[in-house]
């Protein structure tokens, strides 16, 4: 299970995988602002001028995260990102629900006018409901993943030292003792966290 | 399991001023976005309030009543049957024509109109404004609808119609 959390292509499915969603999902809201501040207003959980700015910023702040995820760059911070602003939707929309607000659209992705009733998305998809919130918690569990489990090869800074430290002294490469510098880096491979 | 990612996780090797910057970023980008781009709105106000909307608080709609406004109910038909403002006629967005063509009389006598809808980022009562402006009638928005009324302790008549 480990070992496929950390595996790198297991990152990389996620990581475009994720980027794709919040690029795609940023764009209609980027396209007409105030279609999408009627929506976040409409969801009650801020009021009409924080609606605004929320509906104003959001959209930029996953367009920004999604593209850093897919070109791989800042990739833990981006995904911390993405998985932040997944856990503000799935409280808010735990709240929506609570309150038996009834969000036809939840403004997610596309943001056209609930109107008619469509076969494909239905309404259970396109509204705030059981669907939205596992849908989230998935998205949320792969950004996770993307911050918490280092990839176990080509990844970045430390933990690239770290992986060669382990499989040198797993080959009885290191210096066990002489080398003071070298021995005390290997016990403590965390000191050299800053790329 | 076992869990290299817990020494991983200590170390936090993730870099805070990056994060931020992204949340920065975006958030300029947005309000850029907003002030250049031709498709922003302002920001300052309610997003569902445009140029000769005009709203009115509780207190003041009851006054209107009192004084033999005509209130107007925006929302959907099936709403209007459950329950109302007293002597409200049903006016819903969807079905605006043949709603006016029933209270247009009564309309065009009014003394007052006030429309009203579910509250809380509704646009109905909004668009049923709009709409009587483009045939001549002015009609005041209850600020945050149905909602701003019961919560004031104000008289709902929940007499069922057809």
């Amino acid at each position: 299970m480990s070992a496929l959390l950390r595996s790198p292509r297991v990152h990389l499915v996620l990581r475009l995988l994720l980027g794709a969603v919040f690029v795609y999902a940023s764009l209609d809201k980027i396209w007409d602002p105030a279609a999408f501040a009627k929506i976040v207003y409409q969801w009650q959980v801020v009021g009409p001028v924080a609606s605004n700015l929320v509906a104003v910023t959001l959209p930029w702040v996953e367009l920004l995260a999604g593209l850093l995820l897919i070109a791989g760059v800042w990739k833990r911070e981006s995904a911390l990102v993405v998985a932040l602003m997944l856990v503000f939707f799935i409280v808010a929309a735990g709240t929506v629900m609570a309150r038996g607000i009834d969000v036809e659209n939840c403004g997610c992705v596309s943001l056209a006018k609930a109107g008619a009733p469509t076969a494909w998305p239905p309404a259970w998809m396109k509204g705030v409901g059981w669907f939205l919130v596992s849908r989230n918690l998935v998205f949320l569990a792969a950004s996770l993943v993307l911050v918490l489990a280092a990839p176990s090869r080509q990844g970045s800074g430390s933990h690239t030292e770290t992986a060669r430290q382990r499989a040198a002294e797993r080959a009885g490469l290191t210096p066990a003792s002489g080398a003071g510098s070298q021995g005390g880096a290997t016990q403590r491979p965390s000191a050299q966290g800053k790329t | 399991m076992h869990w290299d990612g817990a020494c991983y996780f200590r170390n936090m090797a993730v870099h805070w001023k990056r994060f931020i910057l992204i949340l920065v970023a975006g958030a300029a980008a947005g309000f850029l976005w907003n002030a250049a781009s031709g498709r922003g709105f302002a920001l300052g106000r309610s997003v569902l309030v445009q140029a000769g909307d005009e709203l009115v608080q509780v207190a003041d709609a009851r006054t209107l009543l009192d004084r033999g406004a005509l209130f107007l109910d925006a929302r959907p038909r099936d709403f209007w049957r459950m329950s109302r403002i007293p002597g409200a006629l049903p006016l819903p967005e969807d079905d605006f024509d043949r709603g006016f063509a029933e209270a247009e009389e009564r309309l065009r006598r009014a003394s007052g109109i006030v429309v009203y809808c579910s509250g809380f980022g509704c646009e109905a009562s909004h668009v049923v404004a709009r709409k009587l402006r483009e045939r001549g009638l002015i009609a005041a928005i209850l600020d945050e609808g149905l909602p701003a009324w019961q919560d004031a302790g104000l008289p709902v008549d929940t007499e069922p119609r057809s």
